[in-house]
């Protein structure tokens, strides 16, 4: 008797602790999509509003009292994402000098009381997605990878922003002044005109250069190559010359040296074979790679690197470390390396410990990398691919804000040109000094006013790379913002990746269902077509490309080119080209 | 009274379970916290398993997602329809299948040698190094493994290279890859999996020994009629839960280990669950590989126990 009892007792409160988190969490599932709808209706009816007779009264006060004189009448509170970096001797980022500056400004200016959220930078993807599941997502979130947004959207877990951004227009100077409509409405649904991310804007499109070894070229008695034919031969010249350039060094000589991102680390070879006279329709068709997989022309720029490699001007271990690994570097850094590809100031970076620096220290005062411009097209010029001021980082909220309205009062704040020079260059003594020609030097900073980005671009969110009030300056000051590496080498980078660019066109048809959730696939799929093909024995190369194509497309990698392709049909019609 | 109830144990057949709750809560409510922990950490959480059968979505409760196309079975058919998913099955099994006939007699045999030992200082200092690897991580021992297996800067080949052999493509050759995985695998643990072989072998009682000896048995005889048989039932019981493990892997060591000119022979279904459900937000169809991952554990496990007590062993349960 007793024991049927207990056993049922002990049943009770198994299903009861069972039924209480699943209630529990049925509630709170119910609730966000309450709150959800509540939004939808209500933004509903104030486009409706806005769209019937009395616009008038919409426009002069469409927030019913909320806000007097650009301030909340109540306080609001608001959560925003910022990228941690996890940098050695960096501050915490939710909590230092420039964040007490921002929350000081939005609760005088607005009466907003604003927290950080940090969010490790080199998983932001994966952590977002954790928040987002959890429905603790920030009421600002940020993020590199549209994929994502659009998933999430589709879920329901994303707030329509465009009845927002175009009802409180007049509110929101400062955003529509620096994003402009490009950026605004750059990922608005042409069908159904849904707006599900703001993207920031790159305030410098510089994207990638080629560099060489100076020191080495002057040694050989050689020109800084010109052309891809040069550039083969430079390589060829580093290699049969190792014994002279590294001395006993020579079995570590690497004349030419790529990552396991093949696609991002010989961009400007890859795009040198693709056709200067590819139209949007086909450049857009094959474009959802963002490295160019499957781009007419890829392949032969793949086969010679695949014969580079065979005649071993290549890192022979270059697909064994992934990503964040240092090794790489520090090979440049000792000077083994004689030309890589990278982000277009990549050895400049990082003051004291920048590969140009260390170069100089543990190699002698004469080695240096410098920017070379060698990959022709088929026409003789160059064919960089940048992208346009959009198609960077996308700013959205997800379904859980509460406060879109004093977001977006955030997201106007924060564009402000003042609020943008201050928070990039900091205080004068402080994080920079000003030159005599006018133009800011960006010093070391220590303490609570170290910038742990560049430029404090991760509180700048709708501000990429630096943007000061006077545009000239910012030429300037970006060739004196590298301590300790000569302004006359970044403006050469500068310079060269500026040179016959191709910016991103906005190809907007709606949102290509079969893209979902392949992003993370389909990048890791092209990454080992890449690295496998490079390193295959010169006679299976083409078997091993073709493999390696026809599964990425039997992957879905040909629903999406199939569907890109019909809904283009569908935008612009028989036309191959984007309307101006 | 209850002092002359407890006097007599003898007369009472089977005690009920309240009178042993009565008599022992203390020893029972030790318990409570692990069942606890079991059941928020384990059970509660089983219940999302129906994310296999449902459309997912981020603001809907796991109750209210509507039923996926075909019965719920969507995405089991796409599971199996996905390449990549076969490809990953297949390498789970040959991977695990290696370190099954590889991995699980290295323990026995490193046990059966220590214990012939005599030196007892010596044995045990050879037994701490063998298991010390146990306690590093594989992001660690991956990159010891570049530092002597990588082709042209690893310490191996560089000394291949030096004498004149070509360097061999320990971890970028898939062939050459499998094996390094393996190898990996049976040094990092059979020192410590020896632990509990050893720990049997402990218990076996001597005086057989001295009876084999006095019956002019040698060592290999003894080993074999003694030894062995004696640590027979350790040796089933771990290898029934090895069986039920040999469609689980863990995620740790290929994804540490794998790298992009392996793929074809590394991505396993851990790895394949992380990239599609935890990078590409294809949380049912990596739930339901989840779901069939672990239906086909406990059918090997419940196999493989049966067998084990057909053949007269004790098996787990």
């Amino acid at each position: 008797m007793k024991k049927k009892l207990l056993s049922v007792l002990l049943a009770g409160c198994m299903v009861l602790s069972l039924a209480g988190c699943g209630s529990g969490s049925g509630d709170s599932g119910s609730a966000t999509q309450d709150s959800g709808q509540t939004q939808t209706t209500d933004t509903a009816q104030n486009s409706s509003g806005g769209g019937t007779t009395d616009a008038g009264d919409a426009s002069a006060d469409p927030t019913n009292g909320e806000i007097v004189d650009g301030k909340f009448v109540d306080t609001r509170k608001i959560t925003v994402e910022v990228y941690d970096r996890g940098n050695d001797g960096g501050s915490d980022p939710t909590n230092n000098k420039y964040t007490q500056y921002i929350k000081d400004q939005m609760m005088e200016l607005h009466n907003v009381e604003v927290e950080f959220v940090a969010v490790p930078r080199w998983t932001e993807v994966e952590q977002i997605n954790n928040l987002l599941a959890a429905g603790d997502a920030p009421d600002i979130c940020l993020t590199y990878d549209y994929p994502t947004v659009q998933t999430y959207a589709n879920m329901g877990g994303v707030l329509d922003l465009s009845s927002y951004v175009d009802d409180y227009k007049d509110m929101l100077p400062n955003m529509w002044n620096w994003l402009g409509e490009t950026n605004i409405y750059w990922d608005k649904d042409p069908v159904n005109g849904t707006l599900w991310a703001i993207e920031g804007k790159l305030a410098v499109s510089n994207r990638i250069n080629t560099f060489v070894r100076k020191d080495w070229l002057d040694k050989l008695g050689l020109e800084e190559p010109t052309t891809r034919q040069e550039f083969e031969d430079m390589l060829i010249a580093f290699r049969d010359n190792a014994d002279t350039l590294l001395g006993a060094d020579a079995d570590k000589m690497i004349p030419y040296s790529v990552s396991f991102d093949v696609g991002w680390r010989a961009a400007l070879l890859i795009e040198s074979f693709i056709d200067p006279d590819v139209s949007d329709y086909e450049y857009y068709v094959n474009g959802f790679d963002d490295r160019k997989l499957t781009q007419n022309g890829t392949k032969e720029a793949i086969r010679l690197l695949n014969k580079w490699y065979n005649e071993g001007l290549l890192w022979d271990d270059f697909a064994l470390y992934g990503s964040g690994d240092t090794t790489e570097d520090d090979m440049m850094k000792a000077g083994y390396v004689g030309a890589f590809m990278h982000n277009w100031d990549y050895p400049y970076r990082n003051g004291e410990d920048s590969i140009q620096t260390n170069l100089e220290r543990l190699v002698g005062p004469d080695a240096k990398y410098v920017v070379v411009d060698c990959f022709e097209d088929s026409k003789g010029g160059h064919n960089k691919f940048v992208s346009g001021t959009a198609g960077d980082r996308k700013i959205f909220f997800p379904s859980t804000n509460t406060e879109p309205l004093a977001s977006m009062m955030y997201l106007d704040f924060i564009s402000t040109p003042e609020v943008i020079e201050y928070l990039q260059i900091g205080d004068e003594g402080v994080t920079h000094n000003k030159l005599d020609d006018g133009s800011v030097e960006i010093i070391a900073a220590t303490g609570d006013a170290i910038q742990n980005s560049g430029f404090n671009i991760d509180y700048t969110i709708t501000c990429n790379g630096l943007h000061l009030t006077d545009e000239e300056m910012t030429l300037k000051s970006t060739a004196h913002s590298y301590s300790g590496i000569d302004p006359a080498l970044v403006e050469t980078a500068h310079k060269v990746c500026n040179t016959d660019i191709r910016p991103a066109k906005n190809v907007n048809v709606g949102a290509i269902d079969s893209e979902e959730g392949q992003g993370p696939t389909l990048s890791s799929k092209r990454d080992v077509i890449y690295d496998t093909a490079v390193s295959a024995p010169v006679e299976s190369f083409d078997q091993v490309w073709d493999d390696g194509i026809a599964d990425y497309l039997s992957s879905g990698g040909q629903a999406i080119m199939d569907e890109r392709a019909e809904k283009w049909k569908a935008t612009f019609g028989d036309t191959t080209a984007l309307p101006e | 009274m209850k002092g002359t109830k407890k006097k007599a144990p003898a007369v009472q057949k089977k005690q009920s379970f309240g009178v042993y709750m009565k008599r022992y809560w203390q020893l029972y409510a030790l318990l409570a916290l692990p069942l606890l922990y079991l059941l928020i950490f384990k059970y509660v959480p089983m219940i999302y398993i129906q994310i296999a059968f449902k459309k997912y979505s981020i603001v809907q409760s796991v109750w209210e997602m509507p039923l996926a196309a075909n019965h719920g079975f969507e995405y089991f058919i796409k599971a199996f329809k996905n390449r990549d998913f076969i490809n990953a099955l297949r390498n789970t099994l040959t991977l695990n299948l290696l370190d099954l006939v590889i991995g699980f007699p290295a323990p026995i045999i490193f046990a059966l040698i220590l214990n012939e030992l005599v030196f007892k200082k010596f044995k045990r200092v050879v037994q701490t190094i063998a298991y010390m690897p146990h306690f590093l991580s594989w992001v660690i021992i991956y990159g010891l493994a570049l530092q002597i297996f990588a082709p042209t800067t690893g310490f191996l080949n560089m000394i291949l290279t030096g004498l004149g052999f070509e360097s061999i493509p320990f971890l970028n050759d898939s062939a050459h890859w499998v094996g390094t995985y393996i190898f990996l695998g049976v040094w990092q643990s059979f020192g410590w999996n020896s632990i509990v072989y050893l720990a049997a072998i402990a218990g076996i009682n001597s005086e057989l020994y001295e009876a084999a000896s006095v019956d002019g048995a040698g060592r290999f005889k003894k080993m074999w009629h003694i030894t062995l048989p004696g640590i027979k039932p350790t040796i089933v019981v771990l290898l029934v839960m090895n069986l039920g493990n040999i469609l689980g892997s863990g995620f740790d060591r290929p994804f540490a280990l794998q790298n992009n000119l392996v793929m074809d022979v590394a991505e396993v279904l851990s790895t394949f669950v992380y990239k599609n459900g935890i990078k590409g937000l294809q949380f049912s169809l990596t739930t339901a590989v989840g779901f069939f991952q672990s239906i086909v554990c406990v059918i090997f496990l419940l196999l493989a126990n049966w067998i084990s007590r057909k053949l007269g062993e004790r098996g787990i349960w």
